[in-house]
């Protein structure tokens, strides 16, 4: 879903899907299309022969529903957090949380 | 489902601080070493796992423990969950906390494809599905405790059951 981030975390082999978030696979009820998609995985899987390579899966989100649809119901603790100590947004970016209490 | 030639836009379902967050990570110094194991066999003769980064949990076991991630917003759960091969979309909850459960709720199938599974083994796409598949919360951004607490377990059930392949399935 994000090949980016994902080859940059060093995974061994990635398909990547352009679908949005919580609908990896596809939408619900669309056995059809949720195995094209788990098939084309699975035979990028196999045809891959060097570290790190990326199949661009091609299949088309083609639907216009607002990203929010995909989106948590509340905001995540991280951004209601970031809303209230915006000065910790530079830690957010350059992912280096604080220290753990705990 | 439309199939064209395309390059995936890591972006195009992302906006404000999280768009912006997740491109600064993805810039970041890349892991230097991949880890790479080739298939030792055809596809057709595998038995392929299923790992989602979803939280799902069975409704018969615990859940994922939002508080954590509530008292503390950079880390999360860090404990992981066994899902049998069986498990179908009533027989589970999603305990992620940044996307919409209710795609899930309403087949299961949409993150964690077990049905599509069991139908590549009956198609004779793949040898088998494994009897266990697994989900561990993705969010976290002091990975150490899933890592450390977490990974050997999911890692020796995975040996224990002859798993070939795991497709590891991101929301």
């Amino acid at each position: 879903m994000i090949p980016d981030l994902t080859s940059s975390a060093g995974a061994p082999r990635i398909a990547a899907i352009e679908h949005p978030f919580s609908v990896t696979l596809g939408r619900p009820g669309d056995a059809a299309g949720q195995l094209a998609v788990l098939r084309a995985a699975l035979r990028a899987l196999e045809a891959m022969t060097e570290p790190g390579g990326v199949a661009h899966l091609p299949f088309e989100w083609t639907s216009e529903e607002k990203l929010a649809l995909f989106g948590p119901p509340v905001a995540p603790p991280i951004a209601q957090y970031l809303v209230r100590h915006p000065w910790a947004l530079p830690k957010f970016l350059n992912r280096t949380p604080p220290e753990s209490d705990g | 489902m439309i199939q064209v030639a395309k390059t995936v836009d890591s972006y195009r379902f992302l906006d404000g601080i999280a768009k912006r967050g997740i491109k600064r990570w993805a810039g970041l110094p890349a892991e230097a070493q991949i880890p790479w194991t080739p298939l030792a066999k055809p596809l057709s003769k595998c038995t392929v796992s299923l790992v989602s980064s979803a939280a799902i949990a069975l409704k018969a076991d615990s859940p994922f423990d939002p508080e954590i991630e509530r008292r503390d917003p950079w880390f999360a759960d860090p404990s992981y969950r066994v899902l049998p091969r069986t498990t179908r979309t009533g027989d589970i909850r999603v305990c992620h906390l940044h996307i919409n459960p209710s795609f899930a709720e309403q087949d299961l199938n949409s993150i964690l494809p077990a049905e599509r599974l069991d139908e590549l083994v009956e198609l004779g796409e793949i040898g088998a599905a494994a009897p266990s598949n697994y989900s561990y919360m993705g969010y976290t951004l002091r990975p150490e405790r899933l890592l450390r607490e977490s990974l050997p377990g999911m890692v020796r059930q995975l040996r224990e059951e002859h798993v070939d392949a795991v497709v590891l399935v991101p929301v």
